[in-house]
């Protein structure tokens, strides 16, 4: 009789598993945040940064299969879910050769994952504890060097379409296995010198001089819109 | 091929086979037809337009794949005549870090644009595409046939 129970219930989950493959999300601060802010990628006020260590915190993290497209457009997104539990902490200069730090791998039905949602939460535990992000490193400038850490409690959910980059991510094939991203770009917080003085993006970016006094700094993620997908774009609001 | 078009061929066959010849010359063949092209415009949230930016196209049987590729001239305008899958064609276009996606559907429905969204007062220069037409574009198709030298002198 168990046997059969068995055999019934492989029986049930069969045509689930037949049209399911994996679904994995990564989060990556890119190249900024592994190697820095280095020559001629320095901050818009000419500041070297070298990171020890980038601590931030997702949670609330659902991908969708949209259609039509969401388009980042607001803060609700429509469609077949797939929940990842979190919360989970990460160093995102700990990444791997392509800058990516894994977080989940959850089974997902088949088709194309073009949104998704997610949040920057304070840690609730761990070197982390009561902040979403921490940026701790060295910076340097005219033979100046600054140990900073810059940590913010800011809650911020994200709203995302999908994520643009080399290649389309997200197609999920009966059997097979896709990927995701959370990206934060951190050119949005220092701006970048190697680009004009006037472009949007460093006239928006506080950049290192409200640092530049060393040690630990508040920081207000308010304004900033950090988090993307790859340079896909998303809708942030601020909890 | 419309009447237009046809007497355009027709004339440009006319003209190859009445005018004389140069010894090394090519004889060409124009074929114009009108077609349906998809044109769409990419621009920053800030009204600038992404001039140069990179242009991926993706088709309806194949999303995960490159159909073709290309750029956008200096107003940030890109046009494409898609290929005969009726569907959702995709659009994708980056420049510096900054990138967007529109999707168009062709088929018996008419098309239907889904455009980037950029809310105002983003702290960066968001993407916006925006379809700006689904037409007939008149294209010529040039096929040009080399004439070997002792064809040339027969």
């Amino acid at each position: 009789m168990r046997r059969l129970l068995v055999a019934a219930a492989v029986a049930a989950l069969a045509p689930l598993t037949a049209t399911a493959g994996s679904l994995t999300l990564f989060a990556s601060g890119e190249d900024l945040a592994t190697e820095g802010f280095a020559a001629p990628k320095l901050t818009r006020d000419g500041w070297a940064l070298e990171f020890t260590r980038i601590l931030a915190t997702f949670d609330r993290i659902t991908a969708f299969q949209t259609d039509p497209p969401f388009m980042a457009d607001g803060p609700a997104i429509a469609g077949t879910a797939v929940a990842l539990a979190g919360p989970f902490t990460v160093d995102l200069v700990d990444a791997d050769a392509r800058d990516l730090v894994e977080l989940a791998t959850v089974h997902a039905p088949e088709g194309h994952f073009n949104a998704l949602a997610w949040a920057l939460v304070p840690a609730t535990g761990g070197e982390a504890a009561g902040y979403s992000l921490v940026l701790e490193g060295i910076a340097r400038r005219d033979g100046q060097e600054v140990a900073f850490a810059l940590a913010t409690a800011d809650s911020v959910m994200h709203a995302c379409g999908e994520y643009v980059g080399d290649a389309r991510k997200g197609f999920v094939t009966a059997g097979g296995a896709a990927e995701l991203e959370i990206t934060l770009h951190l050119d949005h917080l220092f701006g970048r010198a190697d680009k004009p003085a006037d472009d949007p993006m460093n006239l928006d970016a506080p950049g290192f001089a409200p640092f530049a006094s060393g040690g630990r700094h508040a920081l207000s993620l308010d304004g900033l819109h950090l988090g993307h997908v790859g340079e896909g774009h998303c809708h942030v609001t601020m909890l | 091929m419309s009447p237009c078009s046809r007497r355009l061929g027709a004339g440009v066959l006319a003209a190859g086979l009445i005018a004389p010849l140069p010894a090394l010359s090519h004889a060409a063949l124009i074929e114009a037809e009108a077609v349906q092209a998809i044109r769409l415009q990419a621009l920053y949230d800030t009204g600038e337009p992404m001039a140069g930016a990179q242009v991926v196209i993706f088709a309806p049987g194949a999303p995960a794949e490159a159909w073709g590729r290309g750029s956008t001239d200096a107003e940030g305008r890109f046009v494409f005549v898609p290929g005969p899958e009726e569907g959702r064609w995709t659009v994708q276009v980056r420049q510096a870090g900054h990138g967007a996606m529109a999707h168009v559907e062709t088929g018996a429905a008419a098309p239907v644009s889904v455009a980037s969204a950029a809310a105002p007062g983003w702290a960066d220069r968001a993407v916006t595409i925006a379809l700006v037409a689904w037409g007939a574009l008149g294209t010529a198709l040039f096929a040009m046939r080399g004439r070997r030298r002792s064809d040339a002198s027969s």
